[in-house]
């Protein structure tokens, strides 16, 4: 089987091409082409081809990893969208949880005010009225107002239409009778129906998600459809699989329908491509770290389990969208960050960043700010020559000046302290964006492996590792492109959902039971409309609980079979047991309700193999290119060391590399502290063992 | 009778640890404040908590002077260290591993009686190093009426008190005072389960501390805790430096009532004195202290919410540069001074249960003092309240009160160089609203309505913003309590912005057995079917409405804030019915004509 993976970044797209037959892997990068970003895809699948010698029609399955449309979140650049809602709650989106989010602030902006989803003008109230709880119609709905107003949204050159009514979760006749409305008056306009996208109570949220699935629907459909049928017409038969948030997989026409389950998706194919390399060397738990420039994510996957983001957390921008999302955080620590004091002498390194331009100081465009970079560049840890694979003519004078100027003056310290104190503090920034995910989430990082992705993730692994007490970081083969791996390490998943609302003390199993079939139905058909049979494939039944009175459900993945008194017993066993890694203790006692049910069809795809790297002996002295002064941290104060520098390319399986060590490839750079060691295995991974 | 409540040393910049630790042990306060938070608030099972987050969590030292504090209801986590200080006078050293100790005297400390506060000592190598510490808002503490408190006659009807009472005394639970607590309160499922998250949060609290205290050492710790008080002592006095000295005054406003004694409006008098890098709020001359339960805790509620509008004027986390840490430092450089007997320092046992909308009063009127000092940092007059409810009723087959309480957010006053934000948590409120849908399904109410309110906004250069109208049905009989205001005095603008819209809560509006409420009532009985509307202010607008952008009044017309009479009127901006757009021409010659 012929796979190709291509994640699209702001600044790189990046892909990947494995023949699992033939064990052949080749990877290639280009600039990304933001204005149409389908060219550098196409481009590159090209060039792929070329280099591997096969036309494109050869291609079985072609997975896509794409930012677009949280990126038109990010630059409140969406469609106009007009909202069709129930009379009485027109500013549902404008009033949000009536939270702001700085309490210590008079001039902060609020972007659900600043930049609405759906301006008030485009947001029309319409005579109708289900309730609770059992979603009588208390108010029947007006047809005419309805077709009076989609005739003037359409007159006024709304592109998509929202349609959101109060407890359509509970009876969704209005809805299902205002689409049809809207369909005989604008069929051409884009729709997002909220008992169809998100049929979950709390209309806020259920508003929020439904309009931005409004707001990018018709940019993001336009595109992934293009995309489609340009792959299509090139013979690549599979057609087009993106990457959702859920950490699944997407065919082209479900994105299109639903393309809000594609908002946050950019960093969850770091994360699958971090899991995958920590099974591939027997570690299943890991913590996967990918630094950038400006930014880093963090990721934890316990037994190689993505963990799904608490429901109050899902959000773009700002924006809520409630759909699940992987939990990944990204903090604001990266090659670029900037180390400066602040008005009342306080050391700080980022989250402010020198972006890439200017871009640090040694790489003498004008920046005058040190930044990580320069701090490693002043410690020796980075090599003028090899910076962003020597495209960039680095100065190392310009950094010590930078450091020199900004830092050891004011603080009293020399160039190499103030240098290696930046690091530790984002380094600390980093430690703590890694407890947040997993401390406080009841998970113990000596349990995990670190998985250093991004150009600058393997540059600190060791240092976190260290703080946290991680036993091993690994450091793929190339740890710049981990997405686009992950994207075709993924299983293709699917997920349905709706509004329970059942107490376990008084449950209606039948009725469970039949909900959890119709769910099932709905996932087994769009898996074999991806010809995946029940070899290929497995149900998953999963269930928002919380105990009753309590307002935040917890996701619980729930025993499959027959829904019997035993089966409900498990169940609950199985929320108390979320509860207490949660929130560290269980309430045996209480009784639980269940509020969403939810089912994941999956299809199951053949683990990636990768072809094996040419095994050598346990020296790696035919790599070696350099033996330089590198600082090290000794007890907080610097310790200049003799330190071998090595060519990642050229080293062999079995090669086992002693630290101080700095490892080199085209788009990353790995440091191996002192007294720690790094073997290479059999697929070019380093696993560098920390205790 | 003045507090003074300085006590730091101005622009002292002493060291005693390295910068670099400074930096990762002040990350990690503030990582351990936000999950205690986390962990309250997920946990916890009434909606006042979990929906609206009105709770406070935090580290403090063994003197009760906080580390950090978690980004949750300002007027809670700043109100803590009174909590422990008061306690810890009740308690004289009786503290032991394992206590856990309940606190709401608001004559020793407490924010008010509500807020129960809950502290877990922590020991390290025996001696106490400080303690892991939440507030939280319980639906209901056994005082005379379900749910809010506010025509009492002294403290002891508002609620049960407790004075530095220990539910566990060396990890043994006292379970007599625990039923004794459940048996005189009407919601104790929803207690228990609440006063059960909040431990376990302290719990977690103590946990992180003595991590961080294993790992660098108590005094590093307590010194690191202590040097970045000092460093935001010394960027607050940076700002406070940058005012010119003198005094400024706030115009007077005036609360509705004290809840029993209708139409007897309250004066609220601030003063802002700004001497070097020291700022004095005097209240002299406002309400001497009321009757009722309508009084303000000096201590927990007076000192907290004057510093944290001064700490968001000066130090808005919006617009300055680095973030400075909430803590002890920032109350160092301001004094209040609130003369003993009246209502922002009421005397023993005044009930003082309701203080809510007093100390927005008091933060609206800092703002608009300010307002000739740094008019770029403040907004015109805000809608600076809350209608506070409460529904209950009681549920015959479980013997206990269903209570909801509910918080009816303000907005905020145009500000320099924008429009002000509508319907969002004012000064020092924040928090969250509960779903309309989460609403129907768990009480026997129904939500009809849920927007912005129609009255046209308050007219200005920058708008102000824009209350909501809420309709409530009660679908069995029950109980209303309500603390609100601005039933009576509007929002003020300024530099020549309108003053916005008043508050007012309508029973049965347009129908029969309509009555219009005053803002403050007190276990209010209300029947089957009855509807209730409450609406909030509007607030008011800063600048000239003549100076306003004409596009920006185009779009308050689309968008339904103001109709073209007023346009044209209030603003001087001419828009064709036709086209709707802006006639420019008409525009300059209608704001020449009217003297814009």
């Amino acid at each position: 089987m012929k796979r190709v993976g291509v994640d699209v970044g702001g600044t790189f797209t990046d892909l990947i091409y494995v023949d699992e037959d033939k064990g052949e892997v080749v990877v290639h990068k280009l600039p990304s082409t933001p204005a149409d970003p389908s060219q550098a895809t196409l481009d590159g699948v090209e060039a792929l081809c070329a280099q591997v010698g096969i036309p494109a029609a050869q291609i079985d399955h072609f997975f896509h990893g794409t930012t677009i449309a949280t990126n038109i979140v990010l630059e409140h650049a969406g469609a106009q969208v007009g909202m069709l809602t129930t009379k009485g709650y027109r500013d549902i989106l404008h009033i949000a949880r009536h939270k702001r989010p700085l309490s210590f602030s008079l001039y902060q902006d609020v972007p659900w005010q600043k930049y609405p989803l759906v301006r008030r003008r485009y947001r029309r109230p319409i005579s109708e009225r289900v309730i609770a709880p059992h979603g009588e119609v208390s108010t029947p709905l007006d047809e005419d107002e309805v077709r009076e107003a989609v005739r003037r949204l359409k007159h006024e050159g709304v592109e998509a239409i929202a349609v959101c009514f109060l407890f359509s979760f509970l009876n969704p006749a209005h809805e299902q009778r205002t689409k049809e409305i809207i369909l005989e008056e604008y069929p051409e306009c884009y729709l997002s129906v909220r008992h169809e996208v998100l049929p979950q109570y709390r209309e806020y949220e259920g508003f929020s998600t439904v309009c931005l699935n409004a707001y990018v629907g018709p940019q993001v459909s336009r595109y992934v459809r293009r995309l489609d049928r340009t792959i299509m017409d090139r013979g690549i038969r599979g057609g087009l699989h993106l990457m959702t948030s859920v950490g699944g997989v997407a065919t082209a026409e479900g994105a299109a329908q639903r393309p809000v389950n594609l908002l946050m998706s950019g960093p969850v194919a770091g994360l699958i491509g971090g899991i995958w390399t920590g099974k591939r060397t027997g570690s299943p738990s890991v913590i996967t770290l990918d630094v950038g420039g400006t930014s880093a994510d963090i990721g934890v996957a316990p037994d190689g389990q993505m963990r799904m983001k608490h429901l109050l957390d899902t959000k773009v921008a700002g924006y809520h969208a409630m759909i699940p999302m992987v939990e990944i955080d990204a903090i604001g620590a990266g090659g670029g960050s900037l180390a400066y004091l602040d008005a009342g002498g306080m050391f700080r390194v980022g989250p402010k960043s020198a972006g890439a331009d200017p871009g640090p100081a040694c790489y003498g465009r004008g920046g005058s700010r040190p930044t990580a970079t320069d701090a490693l560049v002043v410690l020796g840890r980075l090599r003028a020559e090899n910076v962003l694979g020597g495209q960039v003519r680095v100065q190392p004078g310009l950094a010590a000046e930078a450091v020199q100027r900004e830092l050891c003056q004011p603080l009293g310290l020399g160039v190499e302290e103030a240098a290696l104190g930046a690091v530790r503090i984002l380094t600390q920034s980093m430690v703590e964006g890694i407890e947040i995910s997993s401390v406080q989430k009841g998970y113990d990082p000596r349990d995990f492996a670190l998985v250093a992705a991004g150009g600058a993730g393997p540059l600190f692994a060791c240092d976190i590792a260290r703080e946290l007490r991680i036993p091993t970081v690994l450091v793929p083969r190339y740890p710049g492109i981990t997405s686009a791996l992950g994207l075709l390490t993924t299983d293709i998943v699917y997920e349905f959902v709706t509004t329970e609302m059942q107490l376990f003390s008084a449950l209606d199993r039948d009725k469970l039971a039949a909900d959890f079939d119709a769910l099932e139905r709905q996932a087994t058909e769009r898996l074999r409309a991806d010809n995946l049979g029940a070899d290929q494939s497995l149900i998953r039944r999963i269930a928002d609980c919380r105990y009753i009175g309590q307002g935040y459900e917890l996701r619980v993945e729930l025993p499959a079979g027959e829904i019997t008194a035993d089966w409900q017993q498990q169940a609950a066993e199985a929320f108390h047991q979320a509860h207490e890694r949660e929130y560290v203790r269980r309430f045996p006692d209480s009784d639980i309700q269940l509020v969403n049910i939810r089912v994941q069809g999956v299809g199951l795809i053949p683990e990636l193999q990768l072809k094996e790297i040419p095994t050598g002996g346990s020296s790696p002295d035919a790599a070696r290119i350099a033996t330089l002064d590198v600082i090290f941290n000794k007890d907080g104060t610097p310790e200049k060391l003799m330190t071998n520098f090595y060519d990642r390319e050229r080293l062999q399986a079995g090669n086992i590399i002693t630290g101080p060590a700095i490892i080199e490839q085209l788009d990353s750079t790995t440091v191996v502290n002192p007294g720690l060691s790094a073997a290479v295995d059999r697929q070019g991974i380093l696993i560098i063992a920390c205790e | 009778m003045a507090s003074p409540n300085g006590h730091g040393t101005p622009n002292s910049m002493p060291r005693s640890v390295d910068p670099i630790t400074l930096r990762v042990l002040g990350g990690a306060f503030t990582a351990a404040a936000k999950e205690m938070a986390h962990v309250l608030y997920r946990m916890s099972y009434s909606s006042i908590i979990r929906e609206s987050e009105d709770l406070g969590a935090g580290l403090y030292d063994a003197q009760g002077n906080e580390i950090c504090e978690s980004d949750t209801s300002p007027m809670h986590v700043g109100s803590l260290p009174a909590y422990i200080r008061g306690f810890l006078k009740r308690l004289q050293g009786n503290i032991h591993e394992g206590d856990v100790i309940l606190h709401n005297h608001p004559f020793q400390g407490a924010s008010h009686t509500p807020d129960l506060g809950i502290a877990v000592p922590v020991f390290w190598q025996g001696e106490l190093i400080g303690f892991a510490a939440v507030t939280a808002h319980l639906l209901d503490m056994g005082g005379a009426a379900p749910g809010l408190n506010v025509d009492v006659v002294d403290v002891w009807a508002e609620s049960r008190l407790f004075n530095g009472i220990k539910l566990y005394s060396k990890g043994v639970r006292n379970d007599d005072l625990w039923q004794f607590f459940l048996d005189n309160v009407r919601t104790p499922e929803m207690n228990a389960g609440d006063i059960e998250s909040m431990i376990a949060a302290c719990q977690l609290g103590r946990e992180r501390f003595l991590h961080l205290v294993e790992k660098y050492g108590v005094t590093t710790v307590l010194d690191t805790a202590h040097d970045l008080m000092d460093y935001s002592e010394r960027m607050l006095r940076k700002e406070i430096e940058k005012i010119p000295d003198g005094e400024y005054v706030a115009p007077t406003q005036y609360l509705d009532d004290d809840g029993r004694n209708r139409e007897q409006p309250l004066a609220v008098c601030v003063k802002v004195r700004v001497e070097g890098s020291e700022l004095t709020i005097d209240l002299t001359g406002s309400s001497p202290e009321v009757p009722t339960g309508y009084n303000v805790p000096f201590e927990g509620s007076t000192l907290v919410a004057s510093y944290v509008i001064v700490r968001s004027i000066l130090l808005d986390e919006a617009t300055y540069p680095d973030p400075v840490p909430q803590n002890e430092g920032i109350f160092r450089p301001i004094r209040v001074i609130a003369p003993e007997g009246t209502i922002f320092n009421p005397r023993f046992p005044r009930a003082c249960f309701s203080r809510f909308n007093q100390v927005q009063y008091l933060a609206d009127g800092v703002n608009l003092a300010l307002a000739q000092a740094v008019p770029d940092k403040v907004c015109a007059g805000n809608a600076a309240h809350v209608h506070f409810l409460s529904y209950s009723g009681f549920l015959e087959e479980k013997g206990q009160y269903w209570v909801y309480l509910e918080v009816n957010e303000g907005n905020w006053g145009g500000r320099h160089g924008k429009d002000g934000l509508d319907s969002i948590a004012c000064l020092i409120e924040n928090t969250r609203n509960n779903p309309v849908e989460e609403l129907d399904l768990r009480f026997p109410i129904r939500n009809e309505r849920y927007e912005l309110r129609e009255e046209p906004i308050a007219p200005g250069k920058w708008r102000g913003g824009v209350g909501i109208v809420r309709e409530n049905r009660f679908l069995v009989p029950g109980f209303l309590s309500s603390e609100a205001e601005r039933h009576f005095d509007a929002p003020k603008g300024i530099f020549n912005g309108g003053n916005g819209s008043r508050a007012s809560m309508i029973k049965n509006p347009g129908v029969e057995g309509e009555e219009r409420l005053y803002s403050k009532v007190t276990g209010y009985p209300m029947q089957a079917n009855e509807l209730l509307q409450i609406k909030t202010a509007n607030s008011g607008a800063y600048g000239d409405p003549f100076e306003r952008d004409p596009q920006l009044v185009l779009d308050d017309v689309l968008d339904d804030f103001i109709t073209l009479e007023m346009a044209e009127q209030d603003y001087g901006v001419v828009i064709d019915p036709q086209t709707m757009a802006v006639d420019h021409e008409a525009t300059r010659r209608q704001r020449a004509a009217q003297g814009g």
